[in-house]
């Protein structure tokens, strides 16, 4: 039911959410320090009104009974996949991907979205009767439900969010007691493939996949990102430079500071002592994620939070894997940090499906 | 759905799914902690390396300016155009640190160029020493200038050369008040936040108006220069968009001969096509060297042209105010035959003066013009006709018939303070008796002098109103806006703003009597052509003030349009203190006719 009963409340995971605070605390404050004798302070404002606006998503969210959402996630899958769909014909095209869907005065990215949906219908079909146990015909019918919204995602082009969905499918597969044989199969099936792969991938996907192989190539070209970010964080060294040192930064050598590129303006700016910090917020998040999934008996509960974890972390861990040179460059935004409407409430609705299945889990 | 088959383990059994979600948070934990050595790795091992890589990091941003769009004539022939020109710029970022060293390279620069320090200094101390982007300090280097600074480029850190288009005019005063000037944008215009430093802006005229539509998009690159500035590479580079091509409705060759014509006088031409509200020409003069104001003006000439007492930067055609003179009887004709207070066989003897109580107005023909009908009132501009016929018409109705001509309203050029001109207008007691108004004010209104004021762009909208049978066009100076990729972005088929409800027959009235002034040994006999008929009405306007001119203190005014049947141009001329509309203004709207028609007046003059 909507309405929130006392015991709920009592149940509210404080750690989680004064985690989430600090994180949202860090970024509306690089947000600021970039904006600093420019025009346009209003970046870091507008991500404080974002995460408002989240605030009350998750309020909603937590407030519903998780087991109803899963109810429905059908539902909210096939809608979702309509608009993506959609989105080849009304989507707006920003620097060349078509992402973007506009709703009134905002711009909408449905793909953000999409991804909780998509964590719903996984564990809606693992909960299934028919699913019991989980093997491999339950593979052959989970396998597309990530395929289809992954190569719709991948024609916007968003790359990057397409691929999450696979960890996350993995994990939860995992979770509800596939036999990891199995996995493992698909997993070496899926290297076999990657040639396959390689034939699909858009020109400058490639570049960016040899250009981290070998930053060298052609360090002013495709690589520029990567070692304009490298620059950025090794400069910052233990104690950073601070907020008017940062010339990386500020002067605009680091493209797409404000939104994918937002961990290397900050190590910058605080050094490897800020990283730390924030890092330890995001482990605090994360493994009270795997916490609220291990502790819950209830097996959809579980699954919802295992599904969300794994979602959350891969995309923090990927994000701040490519900025550190890790692993090669996939658009993907630092959930809480970079800047963007959809990506903070699609992330504030995932801690709200946290709680949710948080507060329930000694009914 | 039901979820009660999927049961779940038991309390107290053992939990398969939960060590799966422990060994997944290991996993992540792992990686975390990949990251944090990675980040050890960099920031801590070799954050030394990368602090000197930050420091060195020579990315130069360059901006490509954008060409301005260009203004073309009707015919397709351009009326501005573009052409490279050398900027000098200096790179804050790329300047001494120290206050001493920099100072010492822009007294270098300063000495070299000729430039004031004070200026170089200026401009380095408006922006934040950090940035990368250049500051444009004079625009317009000579290619001396140009190969000093090549020469120095060592002792000069921070200082670039950079190739923009540049304005270019055809001569240096052409159409000066029309195109308007461009400048750089002015501290109070980068306030709004739509200007960047530096960017050049339309300050006057269509330069001003169309500014949003001329100005192009800039480009811009971003290169790694080596520590002596030299490019090693292009990392990124976006193009400029040129702004849009304005396709005007001026007759350059038309602008040109006007502009000749006016030479060393000061006045305004107004030519305009009366079926369709076209302007042809607008010419004022004085006029300013359009071309100086361009780049980098030094400050003494600037004040000497703010301080011209010819006030040469004024548009005459739309922002200065003239009686009209002896053009206005063509009001008071118009509203006398309307109304029925005047007739053309009414007839008044002139001895050259006219009585009014003890006043005494008189003629500007000191003999007068014996018995005189409405005809030739006009045609004659007879004074003493027209104090009669003002006086039987009345103040209200001439007023109610100059504004229906569009008098005492602005053209609607929207072309930045035009002057709305002024009929005066006595104000009517409850008996429809004008009140604290002078008979006198009266019989001066009815030959155009007293408070009435007009714009020669409004004299030019009601002659081709005269000439069209009524139709008021609001004057048309830009056909359409055209972009190289998208077509036309803007377009303008002409507004009709109002409609002089005259019979035909005061039309056909006026006409001939217009014709008559050239044709039939009038007044404007000096601008008549052979084999091209005309029509018009001179106007010699007597001012207040002094001036030293010799030939007077009167205004010389010309109204006039052609072919009589079918006019196809409207010709306005004012010379200011010129003396007689007849002998200082008629002959310059003569050649102006003479170059549009010049093909027809030739096959006529040769027996076609």
């Amino acid at each position: 039911m909507v309405g929130i009963d006392r015991r709920l409340l009592q149940n509210v995971d404080w750690p989680l959410l004064g985690a989430t605070v600090c994180l949202v605390a860090l970024s509306a404050t690089t947000l600021a320090t970039l904006s600093v004798g420019r025009a346009g302070t209003g970046v870091a404002l507008r991500q404080i009104a974002w995460f408002g606006l989240g605030l009350i998503a998750l309020l909603v969210v937590a407030s519903i009974d998780y087991r109803r959402l899963v109810r429905i996630a059908p539902g909210l899958y096939l809608m979702g996949l309509i608009v993506l769909l959609t989105l080849f014909v009304f989507g707006r095209t920003v620097s060349g991907a078509r992402r973007w869907l506009l709703v009134g005065p905002l711009s909408v990215q449905p793909s953000e979205l999409f991804k909780l949906c998509f964590v719903l219908m996984v564990v809606w079909l693992l909960s299934t009767r028919w699913a019991q146990p989980v093997g491999k015909a339950v593979l052959v019918v989970a396998a597309p439900l990530a395929l289809v919204p992954a190569v719709l995602i991948v024609k916007q082009p968003d790359l990057g969010t397409a691929l999450l969905l696979f960890p996350v499918l993995i994990a939860l597969l995992i979770a509800a007691g596939m036999r990891l044989r199995i996995l493992g199969g698909l997993v070496l099936m899926g290297l076999a493939a990657a040639p396959l792969a390689w034939i699909a991938l858009k020109d400058y996907q490639r570049d960016r996949i040899l250009v981290f192989l070998d930053p060298l190539r052609d360090p002013l070209g495709r690589a520029y990102n990567v070692i304009q970010a490298k620059i950025a964080i090794g400069s910052g060294q233990l104690l950073g430079k601070g907020v008017a040192g940062a010339t990386q930064s500020r002067l605009a050598f680091l493209p797409e500071r404000h939104t994918d590129f937002i961990f290397a303006v900050f190590a910058e700016t605080w050094g490897f002592v800020g990283c730390l910090v924030l890092l330890t917020c995001y482990a605090l998040l994360l493994l009270r994620g795997f916490d609220i999934a291990a502790s819950t008996r209830e097996p959809v509960g579980r699954l919802v939070a295992l599904g969300v974890t794994a979602l959350v972390s891969t995309q923090v861990l990927v994000n701040v894997g490519m900025v550190t040179g890790l692993i090669p460059v996939v658009g993907i935004p630092l959930p809480f940090m970079s800047y963007g409407g959809s990506s903070m409430v699609v992330s504030m609705m995932a801690l709200g499906l946290l709680l949710s299945v948080r507060m329930r889990q000694f009914q | 759905m039901n979820l009660g088959y999927l049961g779940g383990p038991m309390p107290g059994r053992p939990d398969p799914g939960r060590r799966r979600v422990l060994g997944m948070a290991i996993i992540v934990s792992v990686a975390l902690l990949t990251i944090v050595c990675q980040l050890w790795y960099l920031q801590v091992l070799e954050g030394g390396r990368f602090q000197e890589a930050s420091d060195k990091n020579r990315i130069r941003v360059r901006p490509i300016a954008a060409p301005r769009g260009i203004l073309f004539d009707r015919n397709g022939l351009p009326l501005v155009d573009n052409r490279p020109a050398f900027t000098l710029s200096l790179i804050p970022r790329e300047l001494d640190r120290d206050p001493v060293q920099r100072d010492v390279t822009l007294g270098r620069l300063a000495s070299l160029l000729q430039i004031p320090f004070a200026d170089l200094q200026d401009a380095v101390a408006k922006v934040s020493p950090d940035s990368i982007l250049p500051v444009r300090v004079r625009r317009g280097l000579s290619m001396d200038d140009v190969a000093k600074v090549e020469e120095w480029k060592l002792e000069l850190p921070g200082v670039i050369v950079e190739v923009e288009p540049q304005r270019a005019y055809p001569n240096s005063r052409f159409a000066a008040h029309l195109l308007g000037y461009v400048r750089e944008a002015s501290d109070e215009q980068l306030k709004g936040g739509r200007y960047r430093r530096g960017d050049m802006v339309g300050q006057t005229g269509l330069e001003r108006l169309l500014d949003e539509f001329l100005r192009g998009k800039d480009g811009g690159e971003r290169i790694e220069v080596d520590a002596m500035g030299r490019q090693i590479r292009l990392v990124q580079s976006t193009e400029p968009h040129p702004g849009a091509q304005v396709i005007t409705t001026i007759d350059r060759r038309v602008q040109e001969v006007a502009e000749k014509a006016m030479e060393g006088k000061a006045g305004a031409i107004v030519v305009m096509d009366p079926r369709n509200g076209d302007v042809l020409a607008m010419v004022s003069t004085p006029s300013f060297q359009i071309d100086r104001f361009t780049g980098t003006i030094d400050r003494n000439a600037w004040l000497r042209v703010m301080q011209d007492p010819n006030h040469p930067l004024l548009n005459r055609t739309i922002q200065s105010m003239y009686p009209p003179g002896s053009i206005f009887k063509m009001v008071v004709t118009a509203a006398g035959l309307q109304e029925g207070s005047l007739t053309p066989s009414d007839r008044v003897t002139c001895t050259g003066e006219f009585h009014l109580g003890n006043w005494t107005f008189r003629d500007w023909k000191k003999e007068g013009h014996g018995s005189v009908d409405l005809m030739k009132g006009i045609r004659d501009s007879c004074d003493v006709f027209f104090y009669n016929a003002g006086l039987k018409v009345g103040a209200p109705a001439m007023a109610k018939w100059a504004h229906a001509f569009g008098l005492g309203t602005p053209t609607g050029l929207d072309f930045g303070s035009e002057k709305p001109g002024l009929i005066p207008q006595p104000r009517m007691s409850k008996k429809g008796k004008p009140m604290s108004w002078h008979a006198g004010e009266t019989v001066n209104m009815s030959i155009g002098q007293g408070q009435v004021l007009v714009t020669p762009m409004q004299v030019a909208r009601m002659m081709a109103a005269i000439a069209n049978g009524g139709v008021l066009w609001k004057p048309r100076l830009v056909q359409r806006i055209e972009r190289p990729e998208k077509g036309v972005v803007w377009g303008d088929a002409g507004s009709v703003t109002g409609h002089v409800d005259l019979s035909p027959m005061v039309f056909a009235f006026l006409r001939q009597s217009l014709w008559a002034v050239v044709n039939d040994g009038g007044t404007g006999v000096a601008a008549r052509i052979p084999g091209l008929d005309i029509a018009g009405k001179t106007g010699t306007a007597q001012t207040v003030a002094n001036s030293k001119s010799e030939k007077g203190q009167d205004h010389a005014w010309f109204a006039a349009f052609a072919p009589v049947k079918d006019p196809e141009v409207v010709v306005i001329v004012l010379v200011e203190r010129g003396g007689h509309g007849g002998s200082a203004a008629a002959p310059i709207a003569r050649q102006i006719f003479n170059t549009i028609f010049l093909e027809k007046v030739a096959f006529a003059a040769f027996g076609g």
